[in-house]
């Protein structure tokens, strides 16, 4: 539930980064995770939460009234998990049992986790998912939100454009896309691969308001997001978050090889002191 | 034979039901039906339509079915089963939101609108999923009565196949649907097995044989997966067995049949009679009715007379 407290936009910089180093250590113990694809929307997902913007009730996860969170680039699950277990949906140590026998969860998204909406894992499919809670709160004269967070790799999957297309015309306004725009794939850039821009052209002509900003930004996010539960218009809006893939890790980002994967040996403490370091890409 | 169709009838059914459940939602893939145009005029708050999009229209029915409703998702089959597959096993199957899909047109329903809108692979392949229940209506009785089942499912994927042809009904109402199959017709000499429109014909071809009195018993298996156990005590006294599909031979009814004479080690002889991988889709460029194209395909109701008798003389 949204408590009372007051939101210090540095409080929530210093968690991000304190996250950023937690998620990195629990990725370099299971030698699994995608940490680049993490760190670019971890941020997110710390101003959503930590920045109140959410309805959620830690104490009952399936609240019915709650925004759902829905997390369809479900590669980004470590971000997510470390968010909600240091937001209270579970004990920290939970971490600890990442991709391990008897684990509580693994590489990908899924369902059963205190705080997660859906299994996720095969990209384009939890944004139609989310697009169909958000009619479904239509039908029920529901008020809840439904934040979808989308890979920009991801909307080179068709189904992602039939979803934006159904979402505009029955006027899903208490649907949120964000869009990690982190501009890196598996094997490159997006902009050399099959290029995504005019990404915001291309989502308004499919009837969404269109915002871009900074999405490593605390500031932008906590201005841009918390309007939108008013729903001054009928159109869904669509946030274009403009990230780097492996951000707080110098060495990571711009390197489309750092996809998908931990680090290990001397690049786990490598990558570990830059984290500490707050490193910065600029 | 009837004058309503197996789909009309499902959405007559639905109709009744979500007048009273408002949980109950269609979503279309830009389909229509007599009766699905009543029930998008009197309940359009519990109709959507996605257009020709039917990967989205598994999608939103998954976010829907996620917030309680009971989602039947309709549109020509092939595309909503093979086009859908990954969306079906995702978005529903492997994190148990429960889904009714509503595939019209199934086999050669479409016969003389080409390949493309045939569907004589999908038993197979919707089959191997795990949670997924496979029903071929074979008539307006079945159509009914897995509406009602239909809006119990908690779980799991029900995948209705619905067949275009007008036939009548071989099962009596108030029927029990439960087992996964049902002996049409007792006989001593041999059981034909059959599934969805080749249910029809196998009665046929049992009458015919009668008359030169060969005894032949009918079943009609028309969920997968069936209870293997209730099947086994079943054909107990069952000497020989033929399955008859209007489907490719592997993976489809048949196969699920010798795999449970197999897994049971129940050793009765068994052919399966069905669309030949040798002959491919070459017979389904052939037009003029779905006889014709069954012919081309050998299970038409001649050869399927002739390849019974000629089993039971072996």
């Amino acid at each position: 539930m949204t408590k009372n407290v007051e939101i210090r936009i540095d409080d929530l910089e210093q968690r991000s980064h304190d996250l950023g180093c937690r998620m990195l250590q629990m990725c370099i113990k299971a030698g699994k995770g995608h940490v680049s694809s993490s760190l670019s929307c971890l941020d997110m997902f710390v101003a959503l939460y930590h920045g109140r913007i959410l309805r959620v009730d830690t104490a009952n996860p399936k609240w019915e009234d709650r925004d759902r969170l829905i997390l369809s680039k479900g590669q980004a699950s470590p971000a997510l998990y470390t968010t909600l277990a240091d937001f209270g949906f579970f004990p920290m140590d939970w971490l600890d049992t990442f991709t391990q026998e008897n684990g509580k969860f693994a590489v990908h998204l899924q369902h059963d986790v205190p705080g997660v909406e859906i299994t996720a894992g095969s990209l384009g499919q939890g944004y139609g998912t989310a697009a169909g809670v958000a009619l479904a709160a239509k039908m029920n004269r529901k008020l809840f939100l439904v934040y979808a967070i989308l890979g920009d790799g991801e909307c080179y999957e068709g189904s992602i454009w039939e979803t934006a297309m159904f979402a505009s015309h029955n006027r899903l306004n208490n649907l949120v896309t964000i869009i990690d725009r982190n501009y890196l794939c598996v094997t490159d850039f997006t902009e050399d691969l099959v290029a995504l821009e005019p990404l915001d052209e291309k989502w308004r002509a499919f009837g969404f308001n269109v915002i871009r900003i900074n999405g490593h930004s605390i500031q932008e996010l906590l201005k841009e997001l918390p309007p939108l539960r008013n729903r001054n218009s009928t159109k869904p809006t669509v946030i274009i978050a403009e990230t780097v893939k492996g951000h707080g890790i110098p060495s990571m980002c711009f390197d489309p090889l750092w996809h998908g994967r931990a680090p290990q040996g001397s690049d786990a403490d490598k990558f570990t002191n830059e984290m500490q370091k707050r490193g910065c890409y600029e | 034979m009837n004058n309503v169709s197996q789909r009309d009838v499902i959405f007559s059914r639905l109709y009744e039901i979500a007048r009273s459940d408002r949980n109950i939602v269609i979503v279309a893939a830009d389909m229509s039906a007599p009766a699905l145009d009543q029930f998008r005029i009197d309940m359009p708050q519990q109709f959507v339509n996605v257009g020709i999009a039917e990967q989205n229209a598994i999608l939103i029915g998954s976010g829907l079915a996620l917030e309680g409703k009971k989602v039947y998702v309709y549109a020509i089959s092939p595309f909503i089963t093979l086009r859908c597959l990954e969306n079906i096993r995702v978005a529903c199957l492997i994190q148990g939101i429960p889904l009714t899909v509503l595939g019209m047109g199934t086999g050669l329903s479409y016969c003389t609108d080409g390949p493309t809108h045939h569907l004589l692979e999908d038993v197979a392949v919707m089959r191997a999923f795990p949670d997924m229940r496979v029903v071929n209506l074979s008539d307006n009785q079945m159509a009914a009565a897995y509406v009602d089942i239909s809006a119990h499912n908690e779980g799991g994927v029900l995948y209705i196949r619905i067949d275009k042809d007008f036939c009548p009904d071989v099962h009596t109402p108030g029927t029990d649907f439960s087992r996964g199959f049902v002996r049409l017709r007792q006989g001593n000499d041999l059981m034909i097995a059959a599934t969805g429109p080749m249910v029809h014909t196998a009665l046929h071809v049992a009458v015919v044989l009668a008359t030169e009195g060969i005894s032949v018993s009918v079943m009609d298996v028309f969920e997968l997966p069936f209870d293997p156990d209730a099947f086994i005590a079943d054909i107990s006294e069952v000497r020989k067995i033929i399955t008859i599909e209007e489907h490719f031979l592997p993976g489809g009814m048949g196969s699920a049949v010798c795999e449970t004479l197999c897994d049971k080690e129940r050793y009765v002889p068994i052919k399966r009679v069905g669309l030949s991988m040798a002959q491919g889709y070459k017979p389904s460029y052939q037009y003029g009715g779905r006889e014709i194209t069954r012919r081309h395909y050998g299970i038409d109701q001649e050869t399927i007379y002739r390849t019974v008798r000629d089993y039971l003389k072996n």
